[in-house]
């Protein structure tokens, strides 16, 4: 095995021990807040899964938006919630043993199905060049985003406007 | 690097266009205006507009917007169905929201939003396309829930609807995912093209199992329907009417769509529509048999709308453009019949109330005769009654999965109407059978002067929706024929 | 390259963990938390697929960034409506916010 092989998959068990673990984390925790911060922790392990992909603008998409926003909006959340910061009791519900049975049931049918399936990869020629190799990585997205997906470029900005006017009245409404 | 401009085909997309011109244009006056109700009407025109555009396109030949969105009759006819959900909602809401003190000129702008959520689901034909039209419908409609900030019931359904149709995207997103993983596209008809080539894929079945999973969640359809009671009670009566009709409707727009432009001439065609007719029997029979024992008239057409949307799975299950034309023509005959009753669910609710039970319409018919013989046809046409608009729905998507031979799925059809006359008739008798005085307050300790029958506040907009519906529903039952041959006209593209 | 089959099982992995973090969770903020472990492993899903199967073509990273939009709309939205039913009745439990029944 090359030796880049072996660091890539290195580092791919270190990141899938940040996704898998921080997500474990989330779904666990007793604190809510620790919660958060284990949300924190799964989210940077998949913008190294990105990198890994060679999917470079993805990874600072996701940086920004899933830790820079996303997830700072709900420790904000959590933390202006007076209570839900000291609380410390079980997280779960009663039923939490079915839930977990039903999500360990799913994962084996899933990852079942998914290993045996011969996916239709790529030959090794098209893997090796991707189309947005790092010189022209963004202006190839740019130039999709305003061409042929220009219509959900358009519409995703509407939602934005839609997630935005209900926040503000959600927000607003209590004062009156 | 030279920048080459698209060819922008904007007229494929020109209803869902200027709804939401009309809902930028609301918002810009919502600074000037002081008497919101004008920004409601100003919405109707809005919603007029963008219905005649969709009638006027409906001879063209369809034309498509890069591969992503197409102006086929199909799309066209559901327009009309979210149109006149959207507009009959509107008249409901400039009254109710006045009653109930809730007058406020974003919520046109939300409606008519996510109106043109509903309406971008019917045109796409890529599954992007469909996933973002299907949030800016929910998003909407999640704020819609809980625009009553009065109630706690109001929140608490936004909150459920929230949490529960974020959970059903991420389904939907899973099997999208899969599927483009499968088939190394998302467009609807390349995946169709693929899968008919002879290609097979056991995980583009699992891709499609949780597509159906994100689209049963939205038309309220079991075992994903746990939703609907709580958050059609607990959402404003106005905003009840508008997502009972506009979410089933674009729920099943889209998932005919993918079905058959995408699964269609697949492998797998046999196995979606077996799955889509087990769906239906237990649907509907769940939904009749919850609506059973309700005594509140909101939460009893919540369970309803269960029932329905079995009725229309029948449609789907048909698997065939008979089978289409016959969900085509229910959704609209439902459009209809179910916003009416809504409409006058909400004229008979008192201010400072969000409910109705079925002791709020004690002989109605002698206080409000016009309400009461209103009431009583959406009833009627609701269970299926000759020669209501209600029937024909029925008729034309049980004959379909009879052509299918799939009678035995007719059969339970027809015997689930048959019980869902017990409570849709127990209202009409109410109506007539009770006289006004046995009303008695629902709470122990509720203010004397509620004791007797409260006044009814059937204002000029609502009023103007409830005969509207109800003419409809007559005359479109009488004469179903133009509409009928409508929906031959507008096949999918 | 690490084989395809490694991601996707780590996907199926995080999707399940946060399907258990939504059925479990009594806190309507984690269960949202849960919903977003769900998104991210949609989206892994569809960069992997990207890679592996169409690299020449940039569907699936682009499928991922309209992902990601709708989970920031969809956040702030959520976290909006959960903190005003908060406000109004002083819980996130989802257990307790039954006066209507099921």
């Amino acid at each position: 095995m090359p030796v880049d092989q072996i660091v890539k998959t290195v580092v791919f068990v270190i990141f899938t021990v940040m996704t898998l673990g921080g997500g474990l984390g989330v779904v666990v925790s007793p604190r809510i807040f620790h919660s958060a911060l284990f949300l924190v922790l799964s989210f940077a392990g998949v913008v190294g899964y990105y990198v890994l992909l060679d999917a470079g603008f993805l990874a600072a998409v996701q940086l920004l938006i899933y830790i820079g926003a996303i997830a700072i909006l709900i420790l904000f959340a959590i933390m202006l919630s007076r209570g839900l910061m000291a609380e410390r009791q079980s997280q779960s519900n009663q039923q939490w043993w079915i839930a977990a049975l039903v999500a360990l049931l799913i994962f084996v049918v899933l990852a079942a199905v998914l290993w045996r399936v011969d996916w239709p990869v790529a030959s090794q020629q098209a893997l090796a060049s991707p189309s947005n190799a790092i010189s022209q990585e963004g202006s190839q997205l740019g130039r999709d985003l305003l061409g042929p997906y220009v219509i959900p470029f358009e519409v995703a900005s509407v939602l934005l406007l839609v997630a935005l006017i209900g926040a503000v009245i959600l927000a607003r409404e209590t004062e009156s | 690097m030279p920048i080459e401009i698209p060819t922008l085909n904007f007229i494929a997309l020109a209803p869902p266009l200027i709804v939401i011109g009309t809902a930028l244009l609301v918002l810009l006056f919502d600074l000037a205006v002081t008497d919101k109700r004008v920004l409601g009407y100003l919405g109707l025109v809005g919603v007029v507009i963008a219905a005649g555009v969709s009638i006027a396109m409906g001879p063209r030949p369809a034309t498509t917007f890069q591969a992503m969105a197409i102006s086929d009759g199909y799309a066209l006819f559901f327009n009309l169905v979210f149109l006149a959900t959207a507009g009959l909602s509107i008249l409901i809401a400039i009254d109710y929201l006045e009653r109930h003190d809730l007058q406020r000129g974003e919520y046109y702008a939300l409606l008519l939003f996510s109106a043109s959520g509903m309406m971008l689901m019917a045109a796409a034909t890529d599954l992007i396309v469909v996933f973002l039209g299907l949030e800016i419908m929910s998003v909407a409609l999640y704020i819609l829930a809980g625009f009553n900030w009065r109630q706690l019931a109001s929140a608490e359904a936004a909150m459920k609807y929230f949490i529960l149709g974020a959970f059903a995207s991420a389904f939907f997103l899973y099997g999208a995912a899969l599927t483009y993983g499968a088939t190394g596209t998302t467009n609807l008809n390349q995946i169709g093209l693929w899968l008919s080539g002879g290609n097979s894929d056991p995980m583009a079945l699992v891709g499609l199992g949780l597509l159906l999973a994100g689209f049963a969640f939205k038309v309220a359809a079991v075992p994903f329907q746990w939703w609907t009671p709580d958050v059609y009670q607990g959402a404003p009566t106005s905003v009840t009417a508008f997502m009972s009709v506009g979410a089933k409707g674009a729920g099943f727009a889209a998932l005919i769509r993918v079905l058959r432009s995408g699964f269609g001439d697949s492998a797998y065609s046999a196995d979606w529509a077996l799955a889509a007719a087990v769906l239906a029997v237990l649907t509907m029979t769940f939904g009749n048999l919850a609506a059973l024992p309700q005594k509140d008239v909101k939460r009893m057409l919540g369970y309803s709308s269960i029932a329905h949307a079995g009725y229309i799975l029948v449609g789907v299950a048909a698997a065939s453009e008979s089978g289409v034309r016959g969900v085509l023509f229910y959704l609209l005959a439902y459009a209809f019949m179910n916003v009416g009753a809504f409409a006058v669910a909400s004229a008979l609710e008192r201010r400072g109330e969000f409910s109705t039970t079925q002791r709020d319409y004690a002989g109605l018919s002698q206080r409000e005769p016009l309400l009461a013989v209103a009431m009583t046809v959406f009833m009627l046409s609701l269970t299926g009654m000759p020669p209501l608009v209600g029937f024909w729905g029925k008729l034309f998507v049980f004959r379909a999965a009879v052509e299918a031979g799939m009678s035995w799925l007719a059969i339970v059809g027809v015997i689930n109407s048959a019980v869902s006359a017990f409570y849709y008739l127990g209202v009409v008798v109410q109506m007539y059978m009770r006289a006004p005085a046995e009303y008695s307050p629902r709470l122990v300790g509720e203010e004397s002067d509620a004791k007797k029958p409260a006044a009814v506040n059937l204002e000029v907009a609502i009023g103007t929706a409830v005969l509207l519906a109800m003419l409809l529903t007559v005359v479109l039952g009488l004469w179903p024929g133009p509409v009928a041959s409508l929906v031959t006209m507008m096949p999918l593209g | 390259m690490i084989p395809l089959h490694w991601w996707l099982i780590v996907a199926a992995a995080l999707f399940c963990i946060g399907l258990y973090g939504v059925l479990s969770r009594k806190n309507a903020i984690g269960v949202l938390m849960g919903i977003e472990l769900m998104l991210n492993a949609v989206n892994v899903n569809l960069v992997a697929f990207w890679r592996y199967i169409t690299p020449q073509v940039l569907t699936g990273q682009i499928f991922a960034i309209f992902v990601i939009t709708v989970a920031a709309a969809e956040a702030a939205v959520g976290l909006a409506i959960i903190i005003a039913a908060y406000r109004r009745r002083d819980t996130v439990i989802v257990d307790e916010l039954d006066i209507m029944r099921w």
